[in-house]
Parts: C-alpha cells; sequence; structure tokens
C-alpha cells in the first residue's frame, strides 16, 4: 500500500512538472528565487538587539532570530551558512522586504493589523510572545503582582506600558502608588536607587537589564503576571502563500522536535528509529514533509542537526545558557504552560 | 639678575591670572575644577582600569573603565560584518584610503594628472582588497563593508566625488545662460531644503521600489551617489561665496589681456575662490565625516553602528562609555587631523597671497 503510494505520488509530481509552472506541486516562487540565488536574505540590525540580533567576538550574527533564519536557510538550501543577514533599522525593514532586499523580516517584529493590511504584508505563526511585566526587588520576597499591595511602581511616562500597568493592578484590586519618569535611564537609576518597589517594562529588556546591568541579578525578580503580550512573528510579503507555508512548517517542525525530544545531538539517532508516526513524517522517513511544500525529504531533519529544535534556540538566545536567563513563561510549548503549538502534522 | 629670565612666563601670568583677589581666587577655583576634572577621567580611563579581555571578570568590581571590551571588540568596530579571517583585506584597504587622502593633501600631487591618477588608484585598491573577486580573492559583497573601513571610504568617496561636483554647480550657477543658472539654482535650493536622512532614504530603499532591478546598482553605490549630490550642492554654495569674493575688474582685466575664457577661470579666479573658500570648505569637510555617521538608518553598518553591535551583547552591555569613548577618539583624531591640515593650508596660502 505505502509503495503504492509513493508511486503515485511520484506520477503526481511528474505530471506537475510537465504541466505549466503555476501549477507545479506548491513550489513557491520566492523559494524558487532562493534557490536560483543560492542564498537566502534575512533582515538583521543597525547594531544590535539583545538575544535577538547580535554579533559575536568574531563578527558573526547570533541571536534568536538569525537563528531562526539559520533554521530557515538550512530548510530551504541545505546549509545554514548560506544564509545572507542584510543589516536593517527598524523603518527600513517593511520597504527592505516590498523592494526584495530581504526575503522574509524575522526581526522581533509584532503581528498589528496595520502590517498585515496596509502594508501589504503576511505574517507566519507566532514564535514568540513578549509584553509587560514587572521586576521587584528580590527582598521583597514576593513573586506576583498581588503581593504589591501598598507598594510603588515606577514605569516611563506617557508610553502604553504605564496604561496597561495601571489597568492591570486595579483590575486584579491592588492598591499601589505609580511614579513616572520621562526616560529610561531616570526611571532604572530610580528603581535601583529603592525610590520604588517594582518597576515595569518589556519581558525581553527587563531580562536584559537585569542580567547585564545590574551587580547582583539574583536580588531582583521578574514577577510571573504577563501583563500584555505581542505575537512576534516572520513577515513576508503578500501574495506567496506557499512560502508562508515554508515558513510555518519550519517553525512547526522546530516545535514539534522538542515537542518529540529531537534535538541537535539525537536527531540522526531518532530518525534511525522513529518513537512514533509523528517524529517518522517530521524526519522525512515517512514522506510527504519535503514534496508538500516543494523542498526535500530531509528538510525538517537537516534543520535540527543545523540549529537544534525551538528549545535549544531559545535556551542558548535568550534562556538559562545565554547571559539573560529569561524564563520561557509564554514561550513554552502548550504542553508545559505556554502558548507555543504547532499544527498537526499529518 | 635671574629676574627678567623668569620674567617672560611669570609675568604674563601674574598679569593674566593673579591681577587683583576676585581674579586670584577665579583662577583658583577653576583651576581646582580642571584638575579635578582631570582626575577624575585620569583616574576612570587609566589608573582604575581593567585592560584585557582575560581580565574581564574584574570588570565587574572595577573602579574605572572596562577596557577589556575594546580588546575583544576592537575588530568589530573597525571592519563591522566582514568576515574575521579576512580582515588583513579590510585593514589594507583602510590604509589604501587613508594613504590616498593624505597624499592628496600634499602639494606635490595638485595638478589635475596626478590627482586623478591617484584618486583611481587609491580607490580601484581599496575596492579590489575589499570585494575581492577582482583580484582572484574570495568575494565579499558590499553588505558585509563595515566598520571604520566603510565609513572611510563612505567619507572620502562623497567628498571627491562632491567636489568637483560642487564647482560645477558653482560655475552653472554663474552661466550667462538663465536656463542653466536658473536650473541649478533651483537643483540646489530643492536638495538642500530636503534632510540629507530623507535624501538617503530615498536613495537606499525607495529607489529600489521604483526602479528596475537592472538600474538600481549596489545601495552603497546609490548612498555615495545621494551624499555626494548633497554635499556638492552644500559645496557649490561655499564655492559661490569665494567666487563673489573675487573683485569683478579682475575678469575685465584678464579679458583685457586677451586670456581667454577658461584661462580666467583657471588662472585668475580659481585659486582665489579657493583660498576664499577654504575655511567654508574644511568646515564642509568635517561635517561630512560626522554625518557619515546617519547611514546606520539605512542599514549601513558603520563604525557607530559596529560600536553599537560591539556592545549589545549581554556580557559587554554594562561597558557602553568605553565603546563610545573610543568611537569618540577615532572621531577625534581624524577631524582633528583634518582642522590641522586646514590651518596649515591656510598659512600656505597666506604666504602666496602676500
Amino acid at each position: 500500500m505505502k509503495q503504492h503510494l509513493k508511486k503515485m505520488a511520484g506520477l503526481a509530481v511528474l505530471a506537475c512538472m510537465v504541466a505549466t509552472p503555476q501549477s507545479a506541486a506548491a513550489k513557491s516562487a520566492t523559494v524558487q528565487k532562493i534557490e536560483d540565488r543560492g542564498t537566502m536574505l534575512c533582515s538583521g540590525h543597525n547594531g544590535s538587539y539583545f538575544g535577538f540580533v547580535e554579533v559575536n567576538d568574531k563578527n558573526e550574527w547570533k541571536g534568536l532570530d538569525i537563528d531562526l533564519c539559520r533554521a530557515l536557510t538550512t530548510a530551504i538550501l541545505g546549509d545554514p551558512d548560506k544564509a545572507q543577514i542584510v543589516p536593517l533599522s527598524w523603518a527600513q525593514r517593511f520597504p527592505a522586504l516590498q523592494s526584495g532586499d530581504v526575503d522574509v523580516i524575522i526581526k522581533a517584529t509584532g503581528w498589528t493589523m496595520g502590517r498585515d493590511t496596509e502594508l501589504g504584508l503576511q505574517f507566519s505563526l507566532p514564535y514568540f510572545f513578549g509584553g509587560t511585566q514587572l521586576m521587584a526587588h528580590g527582598e521583597l520576597g514576593i513573586s506576583d503582582a498581588k503581593d504589591l499591595e501598598g507598594g510603588t511602581v515606577c514605569v516611563e511616562a506617557g508610553t502604553t506600558i504605564e496604561r496597561i500597568v495601571a489597568d492591570y493592578l486595579k483590575t486584579i484590586n491592588v492598591q499601589h502608588e505609580m511614579v513616572s519618569y520621562e526616560k529610561a535611564a531616570e526611571l532604572r537609576s530610580a528603581y535601583l536607587a529603592n525610590r520604588c518597589d517594582a518597576f515595569a517594562g518589556w519581558g525581553p529588556n527587563l531580562a536584559v537589564l537585569r542580567a547585564t546591568e545590574i551587580e547582583n541579578p539574583e536580588s531582583h525578580k521578574i514577577l510571573n503576571d504577563q501583563l500584555s503580550s505581542e505575537p512576534i512573528a516572520a513577515a513576508m510579503r503578500q501574495g506567496d502563500e506557499d512560502f508562508v507555508d515554508v515558513v510555518n512548517w519550519m517553525l512547526a517542525a522546530l516545535l514539534l522536535a522538542e515537542e518529540h525530544g529531537v534535538t541537535k545531538a539525537n536527531v540522526e539517532e531518532v530518525a534511525a528509529t522513529p518513537p512514533n508516526p509523528t517524529v517518522a513524517r517530521l524526519l522525512g522517513v515517512t514522506p510527504g514533509i519535503g514534496e508538500r511544500l516543494g523542498l526535500r525529504e530531509t528538510w525538517a531533519r537537516e534543520m535540527i542537526a543545523a540549529t537544534g529544535n525551538f528549545a535549544e534556540i531559545y535556551d542558548r538566545n535568550l534562556g538559562k545558557d545565554s547571559p539573560y536567563k529569561l524564563d520561557r513563561g509564554l514561550n513554552n510549548l502548550w504542553s508545559h504552560g505556554g502558548v507555543l503549538y504547532a499544527p498537526i502534522l499529518d | 639678575m635671574s629676574a627678567p629670565k623668569s620674567d617672560w612666563l611669570l609675568k604674563p601670568l601674574k598679569q593674566r591670572l593673579f591681577r587683583s583677589p576676585s581674579d586670584t581666587l577665579l583662577t583658583l577655583l577653576l583651576g581646582a575644577l580642571l584638575l579635578y576634572g582631570l582626575f577624575v577621567t585620569l583616574n576612570w580611563a587609566i589608573f582604575g582600569a581593567v585592560w584585557s579581555t582575560e581580565d574581564v571578570a574584574a570588570c565587574r568590581e572595577a573602579k574605572g573603565a572596562c577596557w577589556s571590551v575594546i580588546d575583544a571588540r576592537h575588530r568589530l568596530i573597525l571592519f563591522g560584518l566582514y568576515p574575521y579571517e579576512l580582515h588583513w583585506r579590510s585593514t589594507l584597504a583602510c590604509a589604501a584610503i587613508i594613504a590616498t587622502v593624505v597624499f592628496s593633501c600634499l602639494p606635490f600631487f595638485w595638478t589635475a594628472k596626478r590627482l586623478t591618477s591617484l584618486w583611481i588608484l587609491g580607490f580601484g585598491t581599496y575596492y579590489a582588497l575589499m570585494e575581492g573577486s577582482l583580484i582572484g580573492l574570495q568575494q565579499v559583497t558590499t553588505d558585509q563593508w563595515g566598520g571604520l573601513s566603510l565609513t572611510l571610504f563612505l567619507f572620502s568617496s562623497v567628498v571627491l566625488i562632491g567636489m568637483p561636483m560642487g564647482l560645477g554647480l558653482a560655475l552653472a550657477r554663474r552661466s550667462k545662460l538663465p536656463v542653466i543658472s536658473r536650473g541649478v539654482s533651483v537643483l540646489i535650493d530643492f536638495i538642500r531644503s530636503l534632510p540629507l536622512l530623507t535624501t538617503l532614504f530615498t536613495a537606499a530603499v525607495v529607489v529600489p521600489i521604483l526602479l528596475p532591478s537592472w538600474l538600481q546598482g549596489d545601495k552603497i553605490w546609490r548612498v555615495i551617489l545621494a551624499f555626494s549630490l548633497f554635499f556638492a550642492c552644500y559645496q557649490a554654495e561655499v564655492f559661490r561665496g569665494g567666487f563673489q569674493a573675487v573683485p569683478k575688474g579682475q575678469m575685465e582685466a584678464g579679458r583685457a589681456l586677451g586670456l581667454r575664457p577658461w584661462q580666467i577661470l583657471s588662472l585668475v579666479l580659481l585659486p582665489q575662490v579657493f583660498r576664499h573658500a577654504l575655511p567654508g570648505t574644511i568646515n564642509m569637510v568635517v561635517m561630512t565625516f560626522k554625518e557619515t555617521a546617519i547611514v546606520i538608518i539605512i542599514g549601513l553598518f558603520d563604525v557607530l553602528a559596529s560600536a553599537n553591535a560591539a556592545f549589545g551583547t549581554g556580557e559587554w552591555a554594562p561597558y557602553y562609555m568605553e565603546v563610545y569613548a573610543f568611537v569618540g577618539l577615532i572621531y577625534w583624531t581624524f577631524i582633528f587631523s583634518l582642522g590641522q591640515y586646514g590651518a596649515y593650508l591656510e598659512r600656505r596660502m597666506a604666504v602666496v597671497s602676500h
């Protein structure tokens, strides 16, 4: 039966190759362009964005977004080193995508309606959720915002964060005093000078601050409450749905690999004796994952061998193996209390 | 008879600094403040500083600067994203550009033929070394160029292309044909009324959307051309000031002597125009050097962008002061040298004019 199906699939591919290019099996025009060029053009940064896009001591890019680009490059071209990172500023990223300077934007970019519609973009599955969080002095011994009763919270004046914190603390009925500061640096020094019990900011930024600019990181606690959350996703040009599929399944494969314990180290071992049908399909032992995207059957296996699964990428750049020690929190798998999930690989 | 000997030093000092009790008080106060500032700076930069990458652990406790960050990341600041093992090429290319600029400052090279061949040689060497494929080395595309070597390249290309362009525009603006002079003055005013950022953003980001790909060229060239045009429009006005400073009578005298128009221009007008325009020109050049940092917005990895990347990683994030101090020193070195060269030129021309 299996053999029969394989033959059928082969025939279908053949038929498609004979037919007009438009109807060729789900081969994305962008992927075709990337293959012809031999390199994948990804977005970098004009400098560095902690944890997501950085440059190491050997003048090479690293970071969560860079690793995702390298994973995508491996999926399409089979070699992570074929990723070409184009430095872009924040303002430049969308025009650069439209003009074809980059193939995809993976650059801590939030999914908003304006970008999705007016700017003519398409977004992938969110791969990161970052939102407003609170950091408090460790000696208070608290781990949730509800324990801030009667305390002082510092925020940056005039930002959305100010409103979010006020709304949240009102909702959970915590009496507090809010002190706002004009500049981020003032805010930081006010907090460090014990002017306030806690202060609010974008989660990853708080973690970076705690890891880098505070002398004793252990004496500060990022509270568990997630006050707001912004979905971070890859952005692509409108009009190439097949490329969106490729990017989505690249992310899905990384999450599935994590869920099933497939890592950079054991991927070949697991591929030799897949523990269940999903893993067999994921690693291309049972065909389908490649052909349906117009890629190689082993793309996911090669990708995991090159960059590791999602947990490995996260831990290396933001999590426990990085200087930032950012908890997974929302950015964990659904099965571990997070909101990341992969579509079903059938 | 030893008093007169030390008089040349003590007397003016006494007159200028300690003339009255209030003067003395002010002198002592300001002197103490200056000394204190110097002490704090030196203490931070030298005495309390940690110097090497290996000692980075000591940085957390150190009272002074943590120069380890420069030790570890100076290659990033100097060469940006250029491949690590090919940095010798970037170094040589940098040297070629600096040499070209230094040589073009020497009076020996001040003939059109020598200057042109020097520039072609200098820029050819830079490009061949940086890009590589022309001389059989591994190719490095322009999006990987960066750091100080990119800043120097941008700066010198903009000045070298913009300077003759500015002179051309200034001459065109003096043209007797109203079509040309009006057209050029509209162009100059148009470009000058746009911010540099807009001009560069258009060249880098908007042009590729509008033009077909075979007309676009590399981003870096589009940026250099747009920047040069911007420079030229300002420089044209500096030159125009120089032209206006030359009395009309000299032109008429030249004509009376039977000189051809281009002879009047090159023998009578231009030498004086250059002299009059010199302070303004040096000003423009210095500003351009600093303004190259604006290309960070269009994603070119210049020295400031790579400095930003140098402290933009977990382990080096607390030491941004050191990185900025280092980059500041680089800028200061170049701009101070330019200023000194300008002063030398003015002295030299003063000798000629009298």
